[in-house]
């Protein structure tokens, strides 16, 4: 047991480990922050809302650091997509913050958090599990259809291109900024890092591919989440580094030996689990929306 | 979110509120604590705070209730509902100057030493200090609400009400000794905002305040707990810039020693 200064409250040393060791190992593993997990597990030890908020974006800015060194060995970082995901990122992240306190003042956050959980994880982790389970069966029946992405998209089609040589691609530099745009706004609601919609979005929509994709949004949440530690720590004063140090050594341990194991599996796989993990993750919100509680009054607004 | 997440977290800590005794209440009955000031490090756990003093009548006679009392804050309390198959929290109600701990110790049951105006007007149970700031919604139950920020609070050891000698299976009490010496403990739990509180002693005889004593207890943090909070508040941007750095370092770290190993 150790006494969080900012939190002030006492946590179990090894537990608070055991969780960032786990969540780390699944952001090494599949290539998220793995704030979407992480955030509502340390509410769930008690910690308060606004603490681990904001005291778990500088454990993903340390996990997808340690990440993006892996990924840059493999080459697998394209920085000029990074960049210009990052500076939607933060513009985005700036106009969360903004949105956030609107919703707020309007006494409905919670339930907006709770709902965009719910469709995003659900609707993001299903999508990339049906779509690996179908590029697994197409390998086993032996007909090698690998998944095909269409050469020509609407990115191709919009002013401003830019060539992309690490990925590939020849496109217009809009989508990628309203890309990190859209998921800056969104981290900033949820409290998240946002790879999770962004690999997904890099892979559907930029029609990036698989293998640097993962390193990209690494990237991408690592500049947004390190923006977002500095504003909350002189904002509201909730970082806790007494929390951050544990939260990143259990996070970078268990996400390099999830980046291990990741680099020998399949790309369908990754996708695979990713999905597993996202769906996972819904139910609870399903289920905190849907089953009746034990007690009908809230404290506080109840953020999550 | 910074703002509103302050106003949501630290919603305006201030001094408890004591309501003013009248003015034949005199506020001279010897009490002290044990500890006047109560250090928290990187081991704390919570601790206990010790209250005593003496009932000034010879024989005796009267009773003694002991309120220990956190900083006040502002909450919300909300109303699950179902709405179209969603629990969605509805109906907010305000409270201002709700105490963030409250604990209430008396040798026997407060409703037979005091009146309920008496407890209301000196605030001597939790649900009597917090002060409705809002208007209550159409058709729901006032009462409810109150009621509800106090069950809430209690689950978190925030609230407390002892009668009588504390046990072994209890986390405190009031004791009377002869003599008319009497001492009361009550467990402050970790999750107690850190901060000023206040020891309230009184004395109530045939139903009536005879006299009251108010003592500060300081609860502060020491060592690397103070530095860190310190930094936090005073430095914050630096603070903020140690904390990233921290972070890449401990990025950088786990990836070079992973690569050899």
């Amino acid at each position: 047991m150790i006494y969080l200064p900012i939190a002030e409250m006492p946590v179990n040393v090894l537990l608070v480990l055991l969780v960032s060791g786990g969540v780390g190992f699944v952001s090494g593993l599949v290539g998220v922050g793995g704030g979407f997990i992480m955030t509502p597990s340390l509410i769930f030890l008690g910690v308060p809302a606004p603490v681990a908020v904001a005291t778990g974006a500088s454990q993903i800015a340390a996990t997808s650091f340690s990440g993006i060194m892996t990924q840059t060995r493999r080459k697998a970082v394209d920085w000029r997509m990074g960049m210009l995901l990052s500076i939607g990122g933060i513009l985005g992240s700036a106009s969360g913050v903004w949105l956030f306190e609107r919703l707020l003042r309007l006494g409905q956050l919670d339930l907006i958090i709770s709902l965009l959980y719910l469709v995003l994880l659900a609707g993001v982790g299903g999508l990339m599990l049906s779509e690996s389970l179908a590029v697994m069966r197409g390998r086993k029946a032996g007909s090698v259809t690998i998944f095909r992405r269409p050469i020509r998209g609407i990115a191709h089609n919009l002013p401003f291109r830019m060539r992309f040589p690490r990925s590939g691609l020849h496109i217009s530099v809009l989508p990628p900024l309203f890309l990190g745009f859209a998921v800056g706004v969104l981290a900033a609601i949820m409290g998240v890092g946002g790879g999770f919609i962004l690999i997904p979005a890099m892979i559907y929509l930029l029609r990036m591919p698989t293998n640097v994709v993962v390193g990209t949004s690494l990237f991408q949440v690592l500049i947004v989440s390190s923006l977002v530690v500095v504003l909350q720590s002189t904002a509201t004063q909730t970082v806790d580094l007494v929390l951050a140090a544990l939260l990143m050594l259990g996070g970078v341990i268990g996400a390099q030996l999830g980046a291990r194991l990741g680099a020998g599996l399949k790309n369908e796989h990754i996708r695979a689990i990713l999905g597993i993990v996202l769906v996972i993750a819904s139910t609870k919100f399903l289920w905190d929306l849907v089953v009746t509680p034990p007690e009908t009054y809230v404290l506080g607004g109840g953020l999550w | 979110m910074k703002r509103a997440l302050a106003a949501l977290a630290f919603a305006m800590l201030s001094t408890p509120a004591l309501a003013q005794p009248a003015a034949d209440v005199a506020s001279n009955l010897p009490a002290a604590v044990a500890e006047e000031r109560i250090t928290v490090s990187s081991d704390y756990r919570g601790s206990y705070v010790t209250v005593f003093g003496v009932n000034p009548d010879r024989r005796g006679r009267g009773d003694i209730v002991v309120v220990v009392r956190g900083p006040t804050e502002d909450a919300t309390v909300m109303r699950k509902r179902r709405v179209f198959g969603l629990w969605v929290n509805t109906a907010p109600v305000r409270f201002r100057e709700t105490p963030s701990f409250f604990a209430v110790l008396s040798n026997r049951p407060l409703r037979q030493i005091a009146s309920a105006q008496s407890i209301w007007r000196y605030r001597l149970d939790a649900a009597a200090s917090a002060r409705l700031d809002s208007e209550i919604p159409a058709g729901a139950d006032p009462a409810g609400y109150r009621n509800a920020l106090v069950r809430l609070r209690r689950a978190q050891g925030l609230y407390q009400e002892y009668a009588g000698r504390a046990s072994p299976d209890r986390r405190g009490g009031l004791t009377l000794y002869q003599g008319g010496l009497f001492r009361a403990v009550v467990r402050l739990p970790a999750n107690a905002p850190i901060a000023e509180y206040y020891a309230d002693t009184y004395l109530f005889r045939d139903g009536r305040l005879i006299s009251t004593q108010r003592v500060p207890i300081n609860i502060a943090r020491v060592g690397i707990e103070r530095t860190i909070h310190d930094l936090a508040t005073h430095a914050s941007f630096w603070y903020g810039i140690v904390t990233v750095l921290l972070a890449l370092s401990a990025g950088w770290l786990a990836s070079v020693l992973f690569r050899r190993s």
